[in-house]
This record gives C-alpha cells, sequence and structure tokens, in this order.
C-alpha cells in the first residue's frame, strides 16, 4: 500500500488494490474491468483457496468474493481470514446473487463486512466498493497508530524498568542492621512504578530509624522524587542539617523542604526511631498508614494516626508516639500497595486479610514471613503484577 | 426487460460502460465457456446430483447475466431452484430448455462477435 495513506486516514489509498475472487471468468471478467475503470489495480483469482494465498501475499485493501466456488467457498475464506491474525482486518465483500435475509445473516457471522449483489448496478458497485475502502483506510491508520503506540509504550516501560532498578539499588541490604535486630524485606514495583521507597538507618551505636515513604502519582517523576527524598533522609544530611534524629523533627524539616509541587503531588511518610538501650520506639507519620507492631504473641497494633500528608501546611508539627519495644516483636512495615492490592471482582485485599495472614506467619521466620504476605497478596489480586508498588519492610527484635 | 431478445444489447453495454471491446471479449469467452458449463449441467442432472446441479447451474447463471439474455436467464435460475430443493424431476424438462435457450444466445452472440451487431 501506499505510505501516505498512514498519514492520511480519512483518504483512500491513492491507488487502492482490489481482490476479486469468482471461479466463473465471464462474470470475473466482467466485475473485473468494472473495477479497473474506477481506476483500482485488480488481482484475480479463480477460486477461495488461491484467493486466500494471494490476499495474505497481496494484502488488497478490499477482497471481493464469490459465495459459491469449488475447493472453498466464499464465506469459508472469510472464516479463515478472521481467524489468522496478520490478515483478520482485512475488508471482506460477498457476492451474493439474491439478497435472502437469511444468506446476508449467515454471511456475517462468518465474517463478511458487507454484499454486493451480482446484478448490481455500476453506481451500486462503486458505492459499496468505496465504502469498503473507506473502511480499510480507517482500520489500516488505527492499526498503525496502535503500532506507534506500542512502540512507545515499550518505550516508556523500559524507562520505568530502568527507573525501578535504580530504585532498586537504593534498597537497604537485609539481615542483621544492628546487633540483634533483624531486617528483612520485599518490595514489587508495578508496571508503571509507584514511588514507594524504604529504608533503614543507623544513627549511631545506640540507634536506628527507619521509614516507609510514597511520593504520589505514578511513573519515573515520583520514582525521582522519592530517591530525592531518600538522600534527604540519608544520616549524615540528617545530622548536618537537622543535628537529631527524632522523626517528629524530621518530619517538621521535610514538610518544609518538599511543598506541594505545582501539580499536586506530594508525600506520605512514616519515620520510626528505636532506642537500643531504652527499647524504645519512636515514630511519627505525614499521611502514612503502612505500619504496625505484631508482638511475640501474635497480637497486632497499628502504628498511625491521622495526620496530612508532607507539604500541605508549612508550619505543621507531627505527634510522636512512643512505645516499649519487647524481645521477639515485629514492626512491619508496608506500602498501600499491599493491602490495596484488588481482587478481580474489584474488593480490596484489606488489613484484616493482612492481620489474618502475619498471624499465620508469626511463628516463620521473618525473611519468609513478608514473602508469605506478598503471596498471599498476589494470590488474592490473581496476578504478580500489583496495580501499586508492593513493598514490605520488616525488623524483629532479638533484644 | 423485454423477453422478445435472445439478449439486450443495449442494456448489457450499459453494464459494461459501453465498453464494446471489454463486451466483445465477454461474448468470446462465453461462447467459449458455456457448453463447458452446460455439459457440466447436464452431468450433474444425469448423475442425479441435486447439489452438483445447483451448483453448476448457479455458476452459469453468473455468466448469462453478463448479457441481458432474460429468457435464458429465467430458465437457468429456475434449473437451479430445482437443484437446491433436490425435486430432479422436473429438471430434465427445465434443463431442456435451458440448452435450447443456450444454444440461441451463443448463436446471437456468435453473430454479434462476428458482425458487430446484435441482430
Amino acid at each position: 500500500m501506499n505510505s501516505n495513506t498512514l498519514s492520511k486516514p480519512a483518504a483512500p489509498p491513492v491507488v487502492a488494490t482490489v481482490l476479486l475472487v469468482d471461479d466463473e471468468p465471464v462474470s470475473r471478467l466482467s466485475m473485473a474491468a468494472r473495477l479497473k475503470r474506477m481506476g483500482l489495480r485488480v488481482l484475480e483469482a479463480g477460486n477461495g483457496k488461491d484467493g486466500l494465498a494471494i490476499l495474505r501475499r497481496e494484502r488488497p485493501d478490499l477482497t471481493i468474493l464469490d459465495w459459491i466456488m469449488p475447493d472453498m467457498d466464499g464465506p469459508t475464506v472469510c472464516e479463515q481470514v478472521r481467524q489468522d491474525p496478520d490478515i483478520l482486518s482485512s475488508q471482506l465483500i460477498l457476492m451474493t446473487s439474491q439478497d435472502q435475509p437469511e444468506q446476508i445473516a449467515e454471511g456475517l457471522a462468518r465474517g463478511a463486512d458487507d454484499f454486493l449483489s451480482k446484478s448490481a448496478s455500476k453506481q451500486e458497485i462503486l458505492a459499496r466498493v468505496q465504502s469498503g475502502l473507506r473502511a480499510a483506510s480507517l482500520v489500516r491508520s488505527i492499526e498503525s497508530t496502535r503500532d506507534e503506540l506500542r512502540d512507545k509504550q515499550g518505550e516508556l516501560e523500559r524507562e520505568l524498568k530502568s527507573a525501578a532498578g535504580y530504585i532498586q539499588s537504593l534498597l537497604p541490604v537485609a539481615g542483621e542492621i544492628a546487633p540483634s535486630i533483624d531486617m528483612a524485606w520485599t518490595y514489587r514495583p508495578s508496571l508503571a512504578l509507584g514511588g514507594d521507597l524504604f529504608n533503614v538507618s543507623r544513627w549511631n551505636d545506640q540507634s536506628i530509624y527507619f521509614y516507609i515513604l510514597d511520593a504520589s502519582g505514578h511513573g519515573v517523576s515520583p520514582a525521582l522524587r522519592a530517591a530525592s527524598f531518600a538522600t534527604f533522609l540519608r544520616p549524615e544530611n540528617i545530622r548536618h542539617c537537622i543535628t537529631q534524629h527524632d522523626p517528629a523533627a524530621m518530619l517538621v524539616e521535610a514538610n518544609r523542604r518538599y511543598p506541594l509541587t505545582e501539580d499536586g503531588n506530594y508525600f506520605t511518610i512514616w519515620i520510626g526511631s528505636f532506642n537500643r538501650v531504652t527499647h524504645q520506639l519512636s515514630y511519627a507519620t505525614a499521611g502514612h498508614g503502612g505500619a504496625l507492631i505484631q508482638r511475640r504473641d501474635g497480637a497486632i497494633e497499628w502504628l498511625t494516626h491521622p495526620h496530612l500528608p508532607l507539604g500541605f501546611e508549612p508550619e505543621s508539627t507531627y505527634e510522636l508516639t512512643t512505645l516499649k519495644i519487647e524481645a521477639g516483636d515485629r514492626v512491619i512495615l508496608m506500602s498501600d500497595g499491599i493491602y490495596e492490592a484488588p481482587a478481580p471482582t474489584g474488593e480490596l485485599w484489606g488489613t484484616t486479610r493482612l492481620e489474618t495472614t502475619l498471624m499465620d506467619h508469626r511463628s516463620a521466620p521473618l525473611r519468609e514471613t513478608l514473602p508469605a504476605l506478598m503471596a498471599e497478596a498476589e494470590r488474592w489480586h490473581g496476578s504478580p503484577v500489583f496495580p501499586d508498588d508492593a513493598a514490605l519492610l520488616g525488623l524483629e527484635f532479638r533484644l | 426487460m423485454s423477453t422478445d431478445v435472445v439478449f439486450n444489447l443495449v442494456e448489457a453495454l450499459t453494464r459494461v460502460d459501453e465498453d464494446e471491446e471489454l463486451f466483445h471479449t465477454l461474448a468470446e469467452l462465453f461462447v467459449e465457456q458455456a457448453p463447458l458449463d452446460m455439459a457440466a449441467t447436464q452431468a450433474a442432472l444425469d448423475a442425479g446430483d441435486a447439489e452438483a446441479l445447483a451448483r453448476a447451474a448457479h455458476r452459469m447463471k453468473g455468466a448469462i447475466l453478463q448479457f441481458s439474455a432474460p429468457r435464458v436467464f429465467e430458465a437457468t435460475k429456475e434449473l437451479e431452484a430445482l437443484g437446491k430443493a433436490g425435486t430432479l424431476d422436473r429438471a430434465a424438462t427445465v434443463c431442456a430448455q435451458v440448452d435450447r435457450e443456450l444454444q440461441q444466445l451463443i448463436a446471437a452472440l456468435r453473430a454479434y462477435v462476428a458482425n458487430g451487431s446484435a441482430s
């Protein structure tokens, strides 16, 4: 086909090609001559099998098929075309000798686009052919747009993958991050890449702090904003700009530094700090609800309270909550992508099912519990790719 | 369509946009092709194969359509219908009629090709 048709979807191809399949030579010659007089390039075949082969090879803009033919009749050719992904969008006109409604219904059901009576006038043939060519041109422009979109989508997904790889490189190394504190995590970025990130840092010999944050939106931009925020939260930077590792103080400073973006994006974050001497866990949150403690006996308590995300009010202060950690307690941080994983019906997995799963796996080691939790959310969702980043960070205090 | 002529040249030429050269070619092709189709039709009837009879008559009908030849067209159409319906007892009579009409059409087309006129 002429490449012009790609950029001019409304206009039929400059020289359109019509394939005419008819076993009867006299009527085929007559129809072919009429089509040629309309300025069309005409290919001919004397039976359905040859017609199908030419259709595959030449990809005509339009194919006109006789109904009754030896070897393979017109409707069977239509069926074969509709089953072949390479040619299924071909425009097919079946020739009928009389417009019996039941014949039309059968032809439509078997894949014909339109019908042409063998005794049709010149005007009717012209109208049917032009309508078929318009449809063919439209289908081709849709197909080429679809292919372009697929290419662009592929490019975008490669960029997202590379951004996801970068985010992964920022994540901590699992294991004993401080004496008697084990850490494990599991992270599955969504296809569209959310801005979820977490980390654990040693402040000094006595203290560690850890956080999970979520940059709103999807794509490379929130991932980069999350990475920038993670850099801000590194101990050397915190020491330099706020001199203390009190989570509420860190949030006050972060709230000043990360106002709402022009397009309305913001962060939610949960930060906790643990003192190995006093066994005190202090935490503060700005709009992030994904933190819980599971005691040794399995009891679960969510570590959160309602608060605006960062960046909404420049003078916000943050409530600091402190609790005592006992030997064997686990603190688990998670992105909302976990408990908001939707089932195919749309129903979310939810915190209740999440808690039940945690109870079921309380006796398993932490490094096994988190993947089990992820697997259960995945089973609920019915697919390994979640609509949002799914991140889990767990700490176990052996003390 | 008047039925007192073997074929209507004016109408037939209109079908092909007054392209006499094309019509000539169609006529020549038909004169060659039609006896073969007629033989196939007769053979199907002789074999008592109603389906083959309908197919052969249908094919012939498509060719005849090009010449605006009302009598042979109607007879062929009837023969096809009889084949489809499987009522072969009446088909022999109609088939003989088709054969007669067809010979007339072939003769008329031969004359046309030879003289360049439909008289």
